[in-house]
This record gives C-alpha cells, structure tokens and sequence, in this order.
C-alpha cells in the first residue's frame, strides 16, 4: 500500500465520521431544563431572555387564574404566569429556588414562574422523539418533542402554545 | 409599505418624510403667494427648489410616475421663473398645483400604507399641468418657438445646438462610481443656471450602463444660458468632476460671442479657474448678482438646526431614563445604609438627583412638538373650502407654537379638520348678504387658537357665523329620541352640547366636506382617545366656539395613590373631589343601591375597592379606612381604601400586550406605572371604573 492510498483511506473515513455526526450528532439548538414538581421540563434557549427570581408581583382584574399579574423588570412591565397554574397542577408556595424565566416571543415578553431552574443542554437530532398522542394530561398540548436522555425523558414545551393557547376548557380536561 | 428597489427599503422612510415635509412647505408658499397676488422671485425659487427635490429623490427611489409629475410642475415653474415678468394671469397655477399637491399626497400615502403598492397613472393631471406649460408658454413666446418651450419638448425635437448655446464634455474621477447619478445631480445643478437642451447619454436616469458610456467618453451637455462662464464655474466646482472640456463642433456656439469661448476651451484643472469678470458683459452680470444672493439668503433660512428622530428611538430613550431613575432610588436609599453617616454621599446623591431629574426633563421635552405643522394644515382647508362653497372667510392662527406631546399631536389632526370644515360649512352664513345684514364684516374668520392651562392644552376653533340655534337642535334632539328630560328642563348649554351625541348632525343637506355620516361624536370620540375633552360654546348670531381640551403628555399623569390590601393603586389627581375619613352615621344603608354617603345634602354610593378587585385586607370597616369622592362625566362615587399614600407625577405605561386579550380596561384600570421603589401601581380610570360598578 502506497502512501497515496493510505491518505486517500484517512480522508474517506474522515467523511464518514463528519458525515454520521452530521446526521445523528449535530446539535439542533440548546434547552433549559426545569423542574414542575418531579418532571424535567425544557424550554429552547433562544426563547429565554433571563432568568430572575420571584419579584413582587402585582395582581392584575380581569385575567385568568393563571396569569399572576405583571412584574417590573428593569422598567418594563411585564406580565407572569405560573406554569403550574397554567397545567392544572397544585399550586405551592415560592421558595428561594422558585425563579421566573422571562421568555420572548414576538416582541412581547412574558415570565414563566418555575419550580427550579436546572440546566442548559445541547439537543441532538438522534434524541429528539415526537410527543406522543396520549390524552387526558393537561401539559400535553403544550410539548412541542420529547428528549430522550440517559437520565430521563424531557419534555420540551412550545413556548408559543404556551403564551397564546388559551383554550382553557381543553386545559381543564 | 410599498415594495421598491432591493436595498432601498430603508430609504423608503426618509424618502416619505423629506417629501411630506417639502409639500407642506409648497402648500404654505403657495398659499402665502396667493394671498399677496404674487410670486416674488425668492418663492419661485424656492417652489422650483422644491419640485426639483421632490423630483430627484423620486427618480432615485424608482418612482417614475411621481418623477414625471414632478418634471412637469418644475417645467411650468421655469417658465414662469425665466419670464416672471411676461407672466401676468398665474391665478390658475394656483389650482394646478394645489391638485397636484393633493396627488402627490395620496400617492405618498399608498406608498407608505400599501404593501402591494401599483404606481398610478397620472396622465390626465400630466396632461394638464403641459396645458398650463403652454399657456404660459403661450403668453411669453408668441414671437419665439424655442426660447418659452418646455426643457421636455426641447429635448425631444432639437437636433441642433440652438443659438447661444454650449456644449461641454464632463469627465468624472476615476473610480467615483455612479457616474450616471452624478451626471444627473451635475444636470439639476446646471440646470438652476441654464435651460439644458440636450445631454448624452441620454438614458442615464434609467440605465445603469449609461456609467460606463460616461466613463469612457465622457457626460456631454447641451446648454443655454445668460451666463455660460457661470454654468462652467458650477460644473467646474461640481463633485468628483476631474475635467470638462467645451465642444466647440457647432458653428452656433462658435458664433456666440468669442469671450466666452476663450477662458473656457482649457481643459480646467483645479488650478485653473475660469475667470474672466472684466470681458463680461455689465449687464447679465447685474442681474446675477441679486438672483445669487436671493438663492444663498433661501439656502440659509432652509438649513434647520433640526434633526428626525425615530420616535421608537424617543421611546427607548424615555424607557432607560425611568430605568436609571428607579435604580437611582434603589441605591440612595438602599436598606443597607441605614443608620450610616455618610455625609459626602448624601452630597454626591443629591447631586445625582438634580442631574437624573434635569434629565428626566429634558427628554420629555423631546417629545413635546409644536401645534404649527397641524394649524398650518388647516389653511389649506379654509382655501378650498372658500372656492367650493363661494364664502370669504379668513383662518386666524393664534398660539402655533403651544407644544404638545406628539403622539397627541398626530392624533389632533383629523378632529381640527373636521371642525373648521364644519365652521366653514354650517358655522359661516350662506351668503354674505346675511353676514352685512347681521352687521358683520364681509370677510368671516375662522380662528384658530392654542395655549397652555395649567397642564393642559386648551385649543379653541370658532368662527363668527350665525351660531347654534337651540330650538333647532331641541326639536331635532326630539326627533331623534336622544332626549332623556323635558324640554323645559334643558339649560342653553346642555343643548348645544346635544350636538356632540351620537346620531345627531344638524345639516340637513349632506355636503362633501361636513356630514358625511360622521357627525361630531366621532370628533369627540377621538379627542377621549388621547384623553382630551370637546365642549361646544355658542351665542346665537355671534358665532360658535368649540373648545378641546387635552394633557400635555399622555404619559404623565398626577396622581394620588392609594393602598388597598397591600396593593397600590394611582388615582389622577384630576378626578378627585375631595378625600375624607367618615363617622358610621353618615353611611346609609339601601338594600337596594348598597352603602351610600351623604355629603353636604348629595347622597353617593361607596365603591370598596378591596371587594371591586378581590383583595385580601384587614380594613373593612368604613371608619377604618378613607374615603375619596371622585367624579368623571358628572358621575360620582366614593372610594373605600385603607389609606392614602401620597402624591406624585407618574409615567403611565400601557398594560403589557400580552394583555390586551383580557378587559382589563373594562375592569376600571387605564394603564399602570413604575414606582420609586420598584414596585408597580395600577393606574385607575374613573370613567371606566363608575361604569363597571
């Protein structure tokens, strides 16, 4: 074997190895990773605009149970709706790991109170997984995929069904 | 907005801007000249100007029908400017203009509004304006067939240089680029000085290549003027010109008088300027002299020491301004420096405080616009209106320079339309006979006035008409069924106000500019919009004022803020009567109506706010806490809070958008606002909150 068909060998398999990672490994985008009681919940990082924690809240008549009011944040006013309440979950007391995850969409803001805040992950193509057709659980109309990690399943939320949905009779069901 | 050339998107804006703000400004000169009878040389120049921008920076934009529009309006106004005084009837250009104005407008409009943007085809106005070209041209080149032509149809038929006439080839610098653009701008700078007769390459405004052509043989033009060494100066000092060079193929130009040809056959070099003052005649020279001076006393008086700004941009910078203050209050009084002597602190704070709140001053000051721009506007109704309907009336503006905020400026304009149109058109008698006969002046005024009161703008459109006639608006009140009491009970006031309701226009006859199913309760509606009030004053036969109030700012209010079950809410100071703490025997029970107070013999009813907005308080007992009387639209109700605050200015900021699928309004809350410390308070408005009860 010549030197030219040893470099020729090298460089194919180079390709190969590019090209596998293009298809199973490239990172689609990044998650930030919650907790809602127990479940690990995601939200892609492009979404999020900062992460604060529970400031005063002022209530606001007139709106949905869900939405806790509006809340300064750095001289803009904007609106808080606690994922809980959003889901149909129990409502507990914010503690000093509650935080408020200020999303965007559309140019408007709003804030996402969680339980806890947890982690940033990359999102590989190979461990996304569609979101299943089961019915009867509340948050499901709001997950966009499933992530499928060694540690546990994800559930990545649409962050625009999530603002905008407001079909709450479905949510109730 | 309309679709134009890839990577003029963002030129589009200013392109709509700059064109607004010179048809305003051709609008007021023309007004002004019709006024006086006559165009002085400085207004044609500048009316020239004007045309001549408007047409440039349209053929720049790729508006061709707007260009060709523009061409022809200049090429009138350079008939009329080469032959002022051979120019006697010009009343009719008045009209012309006016319309093409109005044309001009619209367009601008489509193009700012409409995303599918089709440019209109403005042959028939185009037709016209040439009809007015000859006209003229008709009264001043009798005797002569080429020196009164239009510049378009010179172009179109000469196939030789006319008499007296230059041709001159342009090189630009090397590299410059755009060659064509520049050919084009060096035309329009000729052609303030000299009729152009032809150029070549011909197509340089349209065809891109027509660059390379001038590269490689160089811009050649064809021109007329009084003064040739004077168009030569320009080209010479024109941008990126390297050289020009006279052509001196056509024996015409030879047989122009030689000193004009000899300083400028050299090939002009920077270095070698074309000055020849003693070889010129006396005379052209005279008469350049003050049209120059005129040219540079208009170019100083149009360069503004003013700059447009994005008002996003106003926005943000207001928003950051806010930001800083509130932070400034978290830091000076900061919990953590509580009970330290910190004595150059509190001098540097207090300096800080004077220097935040300067500036808090200053940038709502950049807000605040000139009520001028929206008074001017309305001359040109009061014009048109008086060659429709064949009244004489006069506009009286008084107090333009009164400043508003601009979003309420911008929202003032079409209710002062609607009023002066309607001054004009039921206000004013029909004929001036009646006026004489009332012992009026011929001649009706139509005032116009502005002034600041106490926080607030009051502007006043009256006129000196024939006034309301109450018994005409009763009875048609009556017909209408929008009485609510007997007609004895009706004060004077009450019934001239009527015509503000909604369903009531008092013109029986429908006419193009009032009553057109829009009556005046629209015009109310509009000024509550932006939180101003309309109110009608009248004598029978004196005349009729309408008086609008409105803030300064919408984005400032007074206010006095309340706390309610650990809440904070913001009531404008304007709406409070009066606040007071009460004894359990003035409250009066109705089972039906629930709590109600009595007050100096006037029984109101008691809101408690902590029930209206489900709030968690310890104070429910009337004694306890405090009451506010207010009053919005002649209604009142007593508030029941746990106690007062305190009062202060506060920036209203709109409820997130996000809201704005919720009746939060409805609710009785206008908007909220950032306090001192960072927290929020919601901002109450009475109107709504009376309503919701």
């Amino acid at each position: 074997m010549d030197i030219k068909e040893l470099l020729a060998k090298q460089e194919e398999m180079k390709k190969k190895a590019l090209n596998t990672k293009n298809d199973k490994e490239s990172e689609v985008t990044k998650l930030m990773t919650f907790l809602i009681g127990k479940q690990v919940y995601g939200i892609e990082i492009p979404y999020v605009v900062e992460i604060i924690g529970v400031p005063h809240i002022t209530a606001v008549p007139g709106v949905p149970d869900y939405i806790k009011g509006i809340i300064n944040v750095r001289s803009k006013v904007v609106p808080v709706v606690s994922l809980r309440a959003r889901f149909g979950k129990e409502e507990v007391p914010y503690n000093e790991r509650t935080c408020t995850i200020i999303v965007t969409i559309d140019d408007t803001q709003v804030g996402i109170i969680v339980d806890e805040v947890l982690d940033v992950l990359p999102v590989y193509q190979k461990n996304i997984a569609q979101s299943p057709e089961r019915e009867g659980v509340n948050s499901n109309k709001f997950i966009k995929y499933l992530l499928e990690l060694p540690d546990g399943i994800k559930l990545v939320l649409d962050v625009n069904k999530l603002i905008y949905d407001n079909d709450q009779h479905s949510m109730m069901d | 907005m309309a679709k134009v050339e890839p990577g003029m998107e963002a030129m589009v804006d200013v392109y709509i801007f700059e064109t607004t703000s010179l048809l305003e400004q051709l609008d007021e000169i023309l007004l002004r000249t019709e006024k006086a009878n006559e165009f002085t040389e400085e207004d044609i120049n500048e009316i020239f100007r004007i045309m001549h921008t408007v047409k440039g920076s349209s053929a720049m934009m790729g508006f061709e029908n707007l260009q060709k529009l523009a061409h022809k309006g200049e090429d009138m106004f350079f008939i009329i400017r080469e032959n002022p005084e051979k120019v006697t009837d010009v009343s009719f250009v008045y009209d012309l203009v006016f319309q093409m104005s109005d044309i001009f407008k619209a367009e601008i409009d489509a193009i700012q509004n409409n995303d599918d943007y089709e440019p209109t085809d403005f042959s028939p106005m185009i037709a016209q304006l040439e009809k007015g070209a000859k006209i003229l041209k008709g009264e001043v080149t009798s005797d002569s067939s080429e020196s009164g032509a239009t510049p378009a149809e010179v172009k179109a038929d000469t196939a030789g240089a006319p008499e007296g006439s230059m041709t001159v080839r342009v090189f630009f610098e090397d590299g410059c680029k755009m060659e064509n653009i520049r050919a084009f701008m060096l035309l329009n700078s000729i052609k303030e000085e000299a009729e152009i007769i032809k150029f070549s390459p011909d197509d340089i405004e349209s065809n891109q290549d027509s660059a390379n052509v001038i590269i490689d043989n160089g811009f050649v033009v064809t021109f007329k003027a009084q003064d040739n060494s004077a168009v030569l100066q320009l080209i010479e000092g024109a941008l990126n010109v390297q050289s020009y060079e006279v052509i001196d193929d056509s024996e015409k130009a030879e047989s122009a008088e030689a000193k004009e040809e000899e300083p400028v056959k050299q090939e002009a070099a920077p270095a070698a300027p074309v000055k020849s003052p003693d070889t010129q005649p006396s005379a052209p020279r005279a008469e350049e002299k003050p049209k120059q001076e005129a040219k540079a006393s208009a170019s100083s008086s149009g360069k503004q020491s003013l700059i447009s700004v994005n008002l996003l941009k106003l926005d943000q910078l207001h928003d950051i301004v806010g930001e800083i203050i509130t932070t400034e209050s978290m830091v000076i009084s900061n919990p953590e420096l509580n009970g330290l002597r910190l004595e150059s602190f509190s001098k540097a704070a207090r300096e800080l405080r004077k220097l935040t709140d300067e500036l808090q001053d200053t940038v709502m000051s950049i807000r605040m616009v000139p009520l001028t721009g929206t008074f001017q506007k309305m001359n040109r109704i009061v014009r048109d209106m008086k060659v429709k309907l064949g009244k004489d009336a006069e506009l009286v503006i008084e107090g333009d320079t009164t400043e508003v905020d601009k979003s309420i400026v911008d929202n003032l304009n079409d209710p002062l339309m609607h009023l002066v149109r309607n001054c004009m058109d039921h206000g004013i008698e029909d004929t001036v006979d009646e006026r004489i006969a009332a012992g009026k002046p011929a001649t009706a005024t139509v005032r116009l006035s502005a002034m600041n009161a106490s926080g607030e703008v009051i502007i006043t459109v009256s006129d000196d008409g024939k006034g309301i006639d109450t018994s005409k608006i009763i009875a048609k009140a009556e017909r209408n069924g929008l009485l609510t009491k007997p007609v004895s009970e009706y004060t004077e006031r009450e019934i001239q106000n009527m015509i503000l309701l909604p369903g009531f226009s008092t013109n029986e006859v429908v006419t193009e500019y009032s009553g057109r199913g829009v009556g005046m309760d629209v015009v109310k509606k509009n000024l509550e919009k932006v939180g101003g009030t309309l109110a009608v004053e009248s004598k029978k036969g004196e005349g009729t004022t309408f008086i609008i109030k409105i803030p300064l700012t919408l984005a400032i209010i007074d206010g006095m803020d309340i706390e309610v079950g650990g809440a904070i809410f913001t009531v404008p100071i304007s709406n409070i009567k009066e606040s007071f703490m009460v004894k359990s025997d003035q409250i009066i029970n109705d089972t039906q109506r629930g709590e109600m107070i009595m007050i100096r013999g006037v029984c109101y009813p008691i809101l408690r706010l902590h029930e209206k907005f489900s709030l968690n308080t310890d104070i429910t007992n009337l004694e306890d806490g405090i009451l506010l009387l207010i009053e919005a639209d002649n209604r009142s109700v007593c508030l029941f809070s746990d106690r007062l605050i305190g009062e202060q200015q506060v920036v209203v900021k709109p409820f997130p958008k996000y809201l704005s699928q919720y009746d939060i309004k409805g609710e009785g809350l206008s908007g909220c606002t950032i306090m001192g410390d960072g927290s929020i308070s919601l901002i109450i408005d009475v109107n709504n909150l009376i309503n919701s009860r």
